[in-house]
């Protein structure tokens, strides 16, 4: 346990300084970046609780485990972008069941549109040979 | 058997067992510990334990069943190490993120940024936390008096990688390693230990024993560690040491005489025709690249991000020991079988004396070659070149041994030896050694040393005179001025030579001294020179050929001194102690100054 907090040394007080590229970096940094909007779409129109979100990703395989996503979930939430409720599961533990809040649901549509546009210049970059 | 705990993991009760909730209990430790600098942590740790608790309910068949440690790796790989948990930070970068408290440690890197060559001073600026340029002058320093600097500089641009990376050039620079944090970091380990100890369940030793030998596992681990760094430094030591004195001796033909390789510069080859370079390389390498090993191994120990020299570097340094190793033992068979067998040439002359009661004169002519630096040397063999610049091998292998003729004709014989691959071999290169002697009146002249043809290979020549005498024959001796040694004789006197004196032998074969001092003790006193220290006192006489002489007695009658100079000049001092006096006396040639001091009665 010791060797792997060794190892989480990746986030950087100085980010202005100069970066230099690191393609597994690049690759986590697009995937993350995209992680927000997709939980924010899932949430769209139905209200999750965590496993159900996790499983929509883990199916889509934009996660590879699942802990990544409680910290974001909590960001989320605290920026009032989600609220949530508890509900009783007749098998286990109380849900945390997630719900969009209106700021949510205005933020989705800004980054819908983004990724539109995001996607469509990225085609357009990408193909164009 | 195995005791089971009870825990609450989001409201929910879970029975699981003893092992399996310590590896639980340290998972979710180092997750909180990965988050304990981000708001809402307590809420995401809410999260993940609820999320927990939902797989493990999932897992369980009824809720009797326990939780094992299999149900817990199960988890923790769904929801991935606490490093997993980091990932996503970065996103939130705009946020006052409160300087972090975790204690990173420190890998060495080379800092380019920095660098004059490769950055590895720089680089161990950071690691050690002094300034660059006293490393730099260290490594110079190192580097022009041992070689071991140049050495270790390069190995270690070899071996550390460059930081390219912020996160590398973060690790870099991360705490400094000074004994504060080695102290720290050795606290930790140990209360990591002692922590392990103290939830060791001793009432289960009884019953299974197991989990207490983890623990003694732990614990000898932990030593290991610590001693391992000790172990590396060492082996670094060793290794460097060894690496560089070879090289050191590959480069010195010095060191050819070291190995007593028979053979010089390529001229004279070995008996196998290997050159001498290739076999001082071929030890360089099958004595080197262990070492090397042991080096690297050394650094893996200390450095932990060390880069792997590569497997293609890594068996061809394999490749070339095996055949470094072949070699040796090819050329050490052919080598050994090349001189398995002994040949000799012998030859008798008689001596004829014009009177045979006069004394002959023994005497040994050296070569002129062998006071002069100028020729390469190895075993007490030379090259020398005559007039025509032909190689010639010399060598001064060469012994005489004084018998007792059979009957009234004193002889001499030389017997002539070499070694070979065969009899016959052997024997040729017998017969092509060249010995000579010279009879000069009364005088017989040997030479005290043997030649050879240069092309011809070091085959161990030697040359034995075997000089027979008739018994009541006189003989003298006089030295050549090189070593006396190689004369052998059976004499009635123990002394150190047969120098100076004049010999008789004797019926029985045994030379009988004929004007030896009686008493052997005498015969030291008259020594030009001695030190002697003894119950009787310290007794010094040091005489040079030149006049300078200095003698010092200490005994029971006090002490003399006396000093000489060659032009005249000279001090007495003479402290006597039978006659209570003190008396100094010092003369330059032209005066005389003495003086007295005492007569005490």
């Amino acid at each position: 346990m010791q060797t792997i907090t060794k190892d989480k040394t990746k986030k950087t007080p100085h980010k202005k300084q100069k970066e230099v590229m690191n393609v597994e970096n690049t690759k986590a940094q697009m995937r993350k970046g995209v992680l927000e909007y997709c939980i924010l779409s899932i949430l769209n129109g139905h209200d999750k609780y965590a496993s159900e979100i996790l499983a929509t990703l883990k199916d889509a395989k934009m996660l590879v485990v699942e802990g990544t996503i409680y910290p974001l979930l909590t960001r989320l939430k605290n920026a009032g972008l989600l609220n949530y409720r508890w509900e009783e599961s007749t098998s286990g533990p109380p849900r945390k069941y997630y719900t969009l809040t209106e700021t949510g649901k205005l933020f989705l549509k800004e980054l819908d549109s983004t990724w539109d546009e995001l996607r469509s210049a990225t085609n357009l970059v990408t193909n164009k040979k | 058997m195995n005791k089971t705990v009870n825990i609450n993991l989001a409201n929910v009760l879970f029975h699981i067992d003893e092992d399996a909730f310590s590896k639980m209990r340290r998972y979710l430790e180092s997750v909180k510990r990965s988050f304990a600098n981000t708001p809402g942590s307590d809420e995401i740790l809410a999260d993940i334990e609820a999320r927990i608790a939902e797989l493990f309910h999932e897992k369980l068949a009824d809720e009797r069943q326990v939780i094992t440690e299999k149900e817990v790796d199960e988890v923790i790989s769904i929801m991935g190490q606490p490093e997993d948990y980091m990932v996503d930070e970065d996103i939130f970068e705009d946020e006052p993120r409160p300087r972090t408290e975790r204690r990173k440690s420190k890998k060495l890197y080379r800092d380019i940024d920095a660098k004059y060559i490769g950055g590895v001073c720089s680089g161990l600026e950071h690691y050690l936390g002094f300034d660059a340029l006293w490393i730099r002058i260290i490594f110079l320093l190192l580097g022009i008096f041992t070689g071991f600097g140049f050495i270790a500089y390069i190995l270690l641009w070899i071996l550390v990688p460059e930081a390219e990376t912020t996160s590398q050039k973060l690790d870099m620079k991360g705490e400094a390693v000074n004994i504060d944090n080695i102290q720290r970091k050795v606290k930790e380990g140990f209360d990591d230990v002692a922590d392990k100890v103290k939830n060791a369940d001793y009432s289960k030793v009884k019953s299974t024993g197991k989990s207490f030998f983890d623990t003694i596992g732990d614990i000898i681990m932990f030593f290991f560690k610590v001693f391992g760094k000790f172990i590396g430094i060492v082996l670094i030591i060793i290794g460097a040491a060894t690496i560089i004195g070879m090289f050191v001796g590959l480069l010195t033909v010095g060191t050819l005489d070291l190995f007593e390789l028979p053979g010089l510069d390529g001229v004279i080859n070995s008996i196998t025709g290997a050159p001498i370079w290739l076999i001082s390389l071929l030890l360089f390498f099958a004595i080197g690249i262990p070492f090397f090993f042991l080096l690297y191994l050394g650094l893996k120990i200390l450095v932990s991000n060390l880069k792997s020299i590569g497997n293609i570097a890594k068996f061809s340094l394999l490749g070339l020991w095996l055949i470094s190793i072949i070699t040796l033992i090819v050329l050490g068979v052919r080598e050994a079988a090349s001189h398995a067998f002994t040949g000799s040439v012998s030859t008798e002359n008689t001596l004829y004396m014009e009177n045979p009661s006069d004394t002959l004169n023994f005497q040994l002519v050296s070569s002129e070659f062998y006071d002069s630096d100028e020729h390469m040397r190895m075993n007490d063999v030379i090259l020398v070149f005559d007039e025509d610049g032909n190689p010639i091998l010399q060598s001064e292998d060469v012994r005489f041994n004084i018998k007792k003729s059979n009957d009234t004709i004193a002889r001499v014989s030389v017997r002539k030896e070499a070694n070979g691959g065969s009899l016959s071999e052997a024997r040729s290169t017998a017969e092509k050694i060249k010995y000579e002697y010279k009879q000069q009146g009364n005088s017989i002249l040997f030479n005290n040393f043997l030649t050879s043809e240069g092309k011809s290979k070091f085959n161990d020549l030697d040359v034995r005179v075997n000089l027979y005498l008739p018994a009541g024959q006189l003989i003298k001796y006089a030295p050549s001025n090189r070593r006396n040694w190689t004369v052998r004789a059976e004499t009635d006197r123990a002394t150190d030579g047969l120098e100076d004196y004049l010999w008789k032998m004797g019926t029985d074969g045994v030379l009988e001294c004929q004007d030896c001092p009686e008493d052997m003790d005498k015969d030291n006193e008259d020594d030009n020179n001695r030190i002697r220290i003894n119950e009787e006192g310290i007794d010094i006489n040091i005489n040079d050929e030149d006049g300078e002489s200095f003698k010092m007695k200490i005994d029971e009658d006090g002490v003399i001194i006396k000093a000489q100079d060659n032009d005249e000049k000279k001090i007495d001092i003479d402290i006597d102690s039978n006659e209570n006096s003190i008396k100094i006396n010092a003369e330059d040639g032209d005066s005389t100054m003495t003086k007295t001091i005492g007569k005490i009665n």
